[in-house]
């Protein structure tokens, strides 16, 4: 049985024009003026029960519009929607109780007291029995590492203890499917690792349905089998990671680091049987793109033996980069060469 | 029953929060009473200069007074929606309630349950027995129960009326500005309403009944005999606005969830 | 310099902007003065009774003060505690305080253009409806509107100066709510909103005339009413601005201690 069940799922808002200058403002006072807008636009997937599967897509592409419908937050414009059995926004109450959800930028702790008084109401919320809940709690605690944290107030705690500490509290009823809104948003590399082992561990141990959204690309590669891409309200890729990043992903980057100056000149005469693309601001820093199909070792080799090397960095391309690289190309075939000079952003998002 | 365990567990959360800002507990209860002596100075004062209001004696009019502070202080306790468009509209924290398998409404409630405000019921208790013993007036076996259920009935129309007010977040950008002002309209219903005119009286009789949470219901111990129809209509009149506000509010939640924030 | 000054000028066109957004706000707001204005009429009437004088205001007079002072309220009246205690608890502080702009002016200009809006939109509207309902006599010389305007103004610079430091205070108390609820209550009391100064026994009378609240409703109320008259208009005046400049003197004592208390230990 799928455990989640879209079929033509469409979300229309009306969005309130603002006429422009103090007239406008006047006038819309007493007469206001809407747009329709559709941020979902009849999409259809299932996700089968046991998946992990990842819901990627540019700002604005209507993913948490979707989650908000599965999570029985907002009732769709039209269309089929099943989870768990359940249609979300119809039997609400019972619905929630077999999901789990997380906003990575929203606490659902209270902030001032021990986490551990937060579990304790959560527990009666979820009409969770008291030993189930100890059972529960401490294997959170233990596979999560909490024990000194139980008592702190939540201020008082990092961002990545507070997140382990949200994935307890979404997790304390056993739900057999949650969501996750940017669950590593913010994290440093060390927590996000712990928390998608700790996902991938719960998805073997339990057949978890996992759904979730991140910007990174690396929580998809550790996490999901399949990955559903929306853009403008629809999906444009439904299927798996390697096939994705076979077909979209634009490369590698490499950031050079010297000790004496190196002329770009000299660095393409280094790799010139090779289709790479040097840039450097200046002689002390240089840029080189590697395409898919060229080992990233191949090109340092050639560079390493020749160059003073002080620093090394590899950028691995992100989902929203390949999404805009989707985007771009205007339709489903591979893209055009892409250019060294368009993927700036990357470089700012890692 | 579920309710009620959850209700413990909140207001035990409530309570070690507090724990961490014990001054603040105090502040509150001070800002509470400051307020509510303002309005007991209005009453002094009116009275240097005057001997009866609308027919209404000095002690009546402070008895009414303490009556009325009795189901304020326990509404501003359990029924605390003053922040309810910036925190659950605009900072989004609706859709996490959305989330959890309990009634929306009661779980607002009960994440902004503000104890100290009962302390404002309280000295309304201690107002009503003062000047009660200076009019003489005459302690029944009914005088309790009929406390606690016009107590009961005036903490209804309160969250009635405010709970329709604040479901208006949920159409309008910011309707905020209305509750601070409803502030001020409640407090009409605690003179003796004949003193209004004509409009004035029906809009607090049946539009904004504030006149059912002080006057009305405060008449009857006071032997009051031409409100004591008034007075027993208190319950009904509390019955049909939590119904008005619960309605509203479950229509306003079903547009959220069709529009979003 | 003149440059600065147009950019705090747009912070009050922002400011009216945003409010004619809120039309909720707006309509109800006209509504409930009216309705305060009318409450208060009847329970002075009851008051007042057969006839007489009390402090000094006959009925009539006493209609006008309420009318006047109430409107006057919407002209004054704004949330500029509330929104620099979030302000300072969200930490959006910091970052206005680094703008080269002054904070203070900014808010009394936010304020100012608040002011604006209820004054064209809500006071004159509201006046008008006042006048309908309730015999309000208003003065017919043009120098006793163009003085009131005046005060009008000084009562928005002490009120706005009051909330300015209450929110300020925010950086000092874990928890400003309370005083900002204490506030806005004493000034509403004090500042003969609810009872006209006049009408406190002697004593709180007297206290009160050492303390800036009188200066926001009560004075410039009794200008407007006639019941101060001639020379005393300027003592009145006078009154106001000095107000205004003693209450300066927290105000940037405690705007200066915020920012050594961010800059130097980070909040």
């Amino acid at each position: 049985m799928a455990a989640i069940e879209v079929r033509d799922l469409r979300k229309t808002f009306k969005v309130q024009k603002n006429r422009e200058g103090l007239k406008g403002a006047f006038l819309d006072l007493f007469k206001r003026e809407y747009n329709e807008v559709a941020a979902v636009k009849d999409i259809s997937f299932q996700i089968p029960e046991g998946e992990i599967c990842g819901y990627i897509g540019e700002n604005g592409a209507g993913k948490s519009t979707t989650i908000k419908m599965l999570t029985g937050i907002l009732v769709p414009t039209s269309g089929h929607l099943k989870v768990g059995g359940f249609v979300p926004y119809a039997e609400r109450e019972k619905f929630v109780q077999h999901i789990g959800v997380v906003f990575g930028q929203r606490s659902q702790l209270w902030w001032d007291i021990g986490v551990i008084e937060s579990f304790e109401l959560l527990r009666k919320v979820y009409r969770v029995p008291q030993d189930e809940y100890k059972k529960r709690l401490d294997e959170l605690v233990e596979r999560l590492q909490l024990q000194e944290l139980l008592n702190r107030p939540v201020r008082k705690l990092s961002l990545g203890q507070r997140m382990r500490c949200e994935l307890v509290a979404a997790l304390l009823h056993n739900p057999s499917i949650v969501f996750l809104d940017e669950p590593t948003i913010g994290l440093d590399i060390v927590v996000k690792s712990e928390i998608r082992d700790f996902l991938k561990d719960m998805n073997r141990e339990h057949g978890t349905t996992i759904l979730l959204t991140t910007h990174d690309l690396q929580d998809i590669e550790a996490l999901c089998s399949r990955v559903i891409m929306l853009d403008d309200g629809r999906i444009i890729y439904d299927g798996g990671l390697e096939e994705l990043k076979d077909r979209w992903g634009t490369g590698k980057e490499v950031l050079f680091q010297f000790g004496t100056a190196t002329k770009l000149d000299q660095l393409r005469g280094w790799t010139g049987a090779l289709p790479v693309i040097w840039t450097a601001e200046n002689d002390l820093n240089a840029k080189v793109w590697i395409p898919r199909d060229i080992g990233v070792s191949e090109v340092l080799g050639q560079v390493v033996g020749q160059a003073d090397i002080t620093d090394i960095k590899i950028i691995e391309t992100n989902t929203d980069e390949i999404v805009r690289s989707i985007y771009q190309s205007g339709s489903a075939d591979k893209p055009a060469d892409t250019d060294a000079e368009s993927k700036e952003g990357a470089v700012i998002h890692v | 029953m579920y309710y009620l365990g959850l209700m413990g567990e909140y207001l035990k959360n409530y309570m070690k929060t507090r724990m961490t800002y014990r001054a603040d507990f105090w502040v509150e209860v001070i800002s509470d009473l400051l307020f509510q002596a303002t309005n007991l100075i209005f009453i002094f004062v009116i009275f240097m200069h005057t001997n009866s209001l609308g027919g209404w004696s000095e002690s009546e009019v402070v008895f009414v007074y303490g009556f009325f502070m009795v189901p304020f202080g326990v509404f501003s306790c359990f029924v605390n929606l003053w922040n309810f468009s910036e925190r659950y509209i605009v900072k989004g924290e609706m859709d996490r309630i959305m989330t959890r398998p309990a009634y929306n409404l009661f779980q607002i409630f009960l994440e902004n349950v503000d104890p100290p405000a009962l302390v404002g019921s309280i000295i309304g208790g201690i107002i009503m027995v003062i000047s009660g013993g200076q009019l003489g007036l005459s302690f029944e076996w009914w005088t309790i129960p009929a406390l606690l259920l016009f107590t009961l009935s005036a903490v209804a129309i309160y969250t009635g009326i405010y709970t329709t007010l604040t479901s208006l977040s949920f159409y309008s950008d910011a309707p905020t500005g209305i509750l601070p002002l409803m502030y001020n309209v409640q407090g009409y219903g605690r003179y003796p309403v004949t003193i209004y005119n004509r409009a004035i009286q029906v809009l607090l009789t049946w539009i904004l009944p504030f006149a059912f949470v002080g006057v009305y219901p405060a008449s009857l111990f006071l032997e009051r005999e031409e409100m004591r129809q008034m007075a027993w209509l208190t319950p009904l009149v509390g019955l049909v606005f939590l119904a008005i506000g619960l309605t509203s509010w479950n229509y306003g939640v079903k547009r959220y969830r069709g529009a979003g924030s | 310099m003149s440059n600065q000054w147009g950019a705090y000028l747009d912070f009050i066109r922002i400011r009216f902007l945003t409010m004619l957004a809120y039309r909720v706000n707006y309509y109800s707001g006209i509504l409930i003065y009216s309705l305060n204005i009318g409450v208060y009429y009847f329970t002075w009437k009851a008051i007042y009774g057969s006839g007489g004088e009390l402090g000094g205001f006959t009925a009539s007079q006493m209609t006008t003060y309420l009318a006047v002072s109430w409107m006057a309220r919407a002209f004054y009246f704004n949330n500029l505690d509330r929104e620099i205690s979030t302000d300072i608890r969200d930490g959006s502080i910091a970052i206005q305080f680094i703008r080269p702009y002054n904070y203070l002016i900014v808010k009394m200009m936010q304020g100012f253009g608040e002011g604006m809006f209820r004054f064209i939109m809500l006071m004159v509207p509201g006046m008008a409806i006042a006048m309908l309902l309730f015999p309000v006599k208003l003065p017919n010389e043009a120098s006793a509107w163009a003085g009131f305007l005046v005060m009008l103004f000084f009562s928005f610079l002490i009120n706005s100066q009051l909330n300015v430091i209450t929110g300020l205070m925010s950086f000092f108390v874990e928890n400003n709510e309370g005083f900002m609820r204490m506030k806005r209550v004493v000034v509403d009391l004090f500042s003969g909103l609810i009872i006209p100064i006049s009408l406190f026994p002697g004593w709180l009378g007297g206290i009160m005339s050492f303390l800036p609240f009188q200066a926001i409703t009560y004075l410039p109320g009794s200008v407007f009413t006639g019941r101060i008259q001639g020379a005393s208009i300027w003592n009145v005046l006078g009154i106001q601005v000095i107000w205004f400049v003693i209450l300066l003197i927290p105000m940037i004592g405690l705007y200066r201690a915020s920012r050594k208390r961010l800059f130097v230990q980070g909040g």
